[in-house]
């Protein structure tokens, strides 16, 4: 099946966009550097081939325009006819002829100028005829230029065609201008078709797509014709007459009852005669439209004659297409108005329904069918006998349905429920209700869940009784291993006296005493301020604390308390005490003086005497020497001059410039 | 509603109390006190801390294996309300509670059967060596027996005179 699409021709440019298009191809496409220098036969291969490309651009460009305009006698005569209509055939071919020779005439410019450039013989002579050659090209598309503006327009014009398929399921609507056509494509399809009250509102065919059967039907809306001759009918009415006569489809005339479109009854049925040979052999239906102002019932008489006849005719005209089918004059002439939408569809579904059948009819008759009804088979199976069969239902199942629904029926649900107690939000459902336990009283207990620190689901066990049994046996039999060990056991220790005790307690409060005591003097190593000695009742040296100590471990202090310093060493000599042994007195003769403890001082020498190491014979030598010495350094001193022995500050590099690893940054710094 | 226990030191932690950590692979902690929750987040470990009942079980301060205790175990399978079974589980509870408090004091008695003569016997050792803190070993010459000097009574200490006094008498 051949699709008609025209919106893929290519742009046809005008003549001077052509040859610049086709120039600077040229000057991009082909090497441009050439000199004098360069072998002749190089300089003519070079524009040589500047010509060639040249001409092959040009008719590589025009054939495409040729192969993309359609050719009139090539395509759907519906078509052929009605680009005629819109953009003159001749013109059309002439136009298509014109670019035709210029490509000729090119490819012969392009051979004789290559054939004279072989014999160029020079730079300047093989350039002059390349230039020759182009500007003759070029002059040649120039004079075609009209043509290719014509073509130009065409091509828009094409484009913008409706895209009809003349083979399809198609309906064409015809009728005077201003009858309703549009208003009905516009009510079937959604097609969008403009709708104004004056004549000639459509001015090309428009295609509109319904849906009939579950099949695509196409619907074409055609420009009102008007009752005159052939010869006198303009380009817009020559659409609406080419659709007519080439195109297979349901035939849809329009009449306006009422006459409000400005054409009588008369007058319309006047046009229906005169195009009828245009319905021949198409299904062809009279819409009588405008109900709504004009009901068919209250026609005048003369109009309705007018209508039976046109009826006739139209029925003779659909006679033919039906085999043994008698003209079905109800089934031509329906009533309709695309105001109120009454008809309306019956209008399109006897149009597709007529259609349909004579295009079954005409594939019954065609060779193809049998292809086709070779691969049908429809099965239908032949009856035994008279005898009913309806399906066996026991009687029991029925019963059983009809107890089923009873139950159903009775059953009252959790919402009846709620709607009885208040409605939603006062009724609470009650959950205990639906458990199932072993006593149905047990349902509303409330299962205690925590007792004396213990979860009471833990313990909740089927044989815990028989469990505690074995548990209790058990406690009595230790019960009775313990009362047996018991009577074993005796307490083999003695208990402490009450003195002993005593002791005890006193032993370890000492014990805890010395040790905090102990604590206490290491804990002024923390830098804690320490009571000092004299003020400190229990570190005092004196006696009295000395004798309590004593007697607190049952000693006499008294011997010792006599043995204070301030009594026994009174005085030169020591008085002999009267009770004390003597074994422990210390014994000092005499006073120490100022004599005897000059030994531990050295002997004071002079500076002048010489030592022996020194190297001096006498002290005199000495002595000369360090005046000698002294006059010397005397004038430095003075003048405070640096000397050996004043100190002396080294330069030394600071440490961290010694140290570490050299990175790679400079050498005097790390 | 159900009591839990401790992670940390096992005690019985009641609804609203405590506080309930989930770590990011879904093992729950629960504690019955901010101190269980401390020591946790100090990622001390319940067996060495001697308050636990952990430690207290491991280092066989408690007793750890009892029938008593078999019959609490948590159960994960839903059983169907029967009011004479959870009859006699209350009262099952009370008497197991009873048994097992028996048994705890039991195991105490024993663990701390040895314990008095072993006392008396660091006492009698204690007493022999350290008694010289309290009483001189001369004093034991003059009074043998553990009877304690008396400490309340003050010594007066007889001086025959003043230094100053003295002094001045010899330059006389």
């Amino acid at each position: 099946m051949v699709l008609y699409n025209f919106k893929k021709i290519t742009v046809v440019p005008s003549g001077k966009d052509f040859v610049d298009i086709i120039l600077s191809r040229t000057q991009r496409q082909t090497p441009t550097v050439v000199h004098k220098g360069y072998a002749i036969n190089r300089i003519r291969q070079f524009y040589m081939r500047k010509v060639k490309y040249t001409q092959s651009n040009f008719h590589e460009k025009i054939s495409t325009i040729l192969e993309d305009f359609p050719r009139l006698d090539d395509i759907h005569p519906f078509y052929g006819e009605l680009l005629n209509h819109l953009y003159d055939k001749d013109h059309y071919k002439l136009a298509l002829g014109q670019l035709n020779t210029a490509r000729n005439l090119i490819e012969k410019i392009s051979k004789d100028y290559v054939r004279l450039l072989k014999y160029g013989d020079s730079l300047y002579r093989c350039k002059q005829l390349k230039k020759a050659a182009l500007g003759r090209m070029c002059t040649v598309m120039k004079r075609v230029s009209p043509s290719l503006a014509y073509l130009e327009q065409v091509r828009q014009h094409m484009s913008r065609l409706p895209s009809i398929d003349p083979n399809t399921r198609t309906i064409l609507i015809c009728g005077y201008p201003n009858v309703g056509k549009s208003s009905f494509i516009n009510k079937i399809t959604r097609a969008d078709v403009d709708v104004q009250p004056y004549a000639f509102t459509t001015k090309s065919l428009f295609v509109g797509h319904t849906d009939y059967k579950y099949l695509r039907w196409q619907v074409i809306d055609t420009p009102g014709i008007l009752d005159h001759p052939l010869e006198e009918c303009n380009t817009i009415e020559m659409l609406s007459i080419t659709a007519l006569a080439y195109l297979r489809a349901a035939v849809l005339f329009v009449v306006d009852l009422s006459g409000s479109c400005g054409y009588s009854l008369a007058q319309q049925a006047s046009l229906f005669h005169s195009i009828r040979p245009l319905f021949a052999n198409k299904p062809l239906i009279i819409a009588c439209n405008k109900t709504d102002l004009q009901p068919i019932e209250t026609l005048p008489e003369s109009d309705a004659l007018l209508l039976q006849e046109m009826k006739r005719e139209a029925a003779k005209a659909g006679a033919g297409l039906v085999d043994g089918a008698p003209p079905d004059e109800e089934g031509c002439l329906l009533t309709m108005s695309t105001m109120t939408e009454e008809g309306v569809i019956a209008v399109k579904n006897a149009a597709c329904e007529k259609l349909l059948q004579q295009r079954v009819e005409v594939k019954m008759k065609s060779k193809k069918i049998n292809d086709c009804l070779n691969r049908i088979h429809v099965a239908v199976p032949r009856q035994r006998d008279q005898k009913e069969r309806p399906p066996c239902i026991p009687q029991a199942v029925l019963d059983a349905k009809v107890a089923e629904a009873k139950v159903l029926e009775k059953r009252k649900l959790e919402k009846d429920l709620e709607n009885e107690n208040g409605g939603a939000g006062v009724y609470s459902a009650n959950l205990h209700k639906h458990y199932l336990l072993l006593d149905p009283d047990w349902k509303e207990d409330i299962m205690p869940e925590i007792m004396d620190g213990h979860n009471i689901a833990d313990f909740i066990d089927a044989d815990i009784l028989q469990r505690l049994d074995e548990l209790e046996r058990e406690e009595e039999e230790a019960a009775a291993t313990a009362q047996a060990a018991d009577e074993d056991e005796d307490m083999s220790d003695q208990e402490l006296t009450a003195e002993e005790t005593e002791a005890l307690l006193a032993i370890r409060r000492k014990k805890k005493q010395i040790l905090e005591e102990h604590r206490l003097k290491k804990s002024t190593a923390d830098n804690k301020p320490v009571m000092p000695r004299k003020h400190d009742h229990n570190r005092q040296f004196n006696t009295g604390r000395m004798g309590r100590h004593l007697s607190s471990l049952g000693l006499d202090p008294g011997a010792a308390v006599e043995r204070i310093r301030s009594k026994s060493r009174l005085g030169r000599k020591r008085e002999r005490s009267a009770g004390g042994g003597d074994d422990y007195a210390m014994d000092i003769d005499q006073q120490p003086t100022k004599k005897m403890r000059a030994r531990s001082r050295s002997l004071s020498r002079p500076h002048t005497e010489a030592l022996p190491g020194e190297g001096y014979k006498d002290s005199a030598q000495k002595m000369k020497a360090m005046k000698i010495a002294k006059k010397a350094v005397k004038q430095r001193n003075k003048d405070a001059r640096k000397g050996e022995a004043d100190r002396v500050h080294y330069n030394l590099k600071p440490k961290h410039l010694f140290s570490g690893k050299r990175g790679t940054g400079k050498t005097d710094r790390r | 509603m159900r009591l839990e226990k401790c992670w940390f030191c096992s005690s019985t932690v009641y609804p609203g109390h405590g506080i309930q950590f989930v770590r990011n692979d879904a093992k729950v902690f629960r504690f019955c006190r901010s101190k269980c929750h401390k020591n946790f987040k100090m990622k001390r470990n319940p067996r060495k801390v001697k308050w636990t009942k952990a430690y207290r079980k491991l280092h066989g301060k408690e007793l750890t294996q009892d029938t008593t205790f078999e019959f609490e175990r948590r159960r994960n399978r839903p059983e169907r309300y029967n009011r004479d079974l959870v009859d006699q589980t209350l009262n099952a509870i009370k008497k197991i509670e009873e048994v097992r408090e028996k048994r705890e004091s039991k195991f105490w008695e024993s663990r701390m059967k040895g314990k008095k003569s072993q006392e008396r016997k660091e006492a009698a050792v204690e007493l022999e060596q350290n008694i010289h803190l309290v009483k001189a070993p001369g004093a034991m010459v003059a009074e043998p027996g553990l009877t304690l000097p008396k400490q309340q009574v003050k010594m007066k200490v007889k001086v025959s005179m003043p230094k100053q006094q003295q002094i001045q008498a010899v330059q006389e």
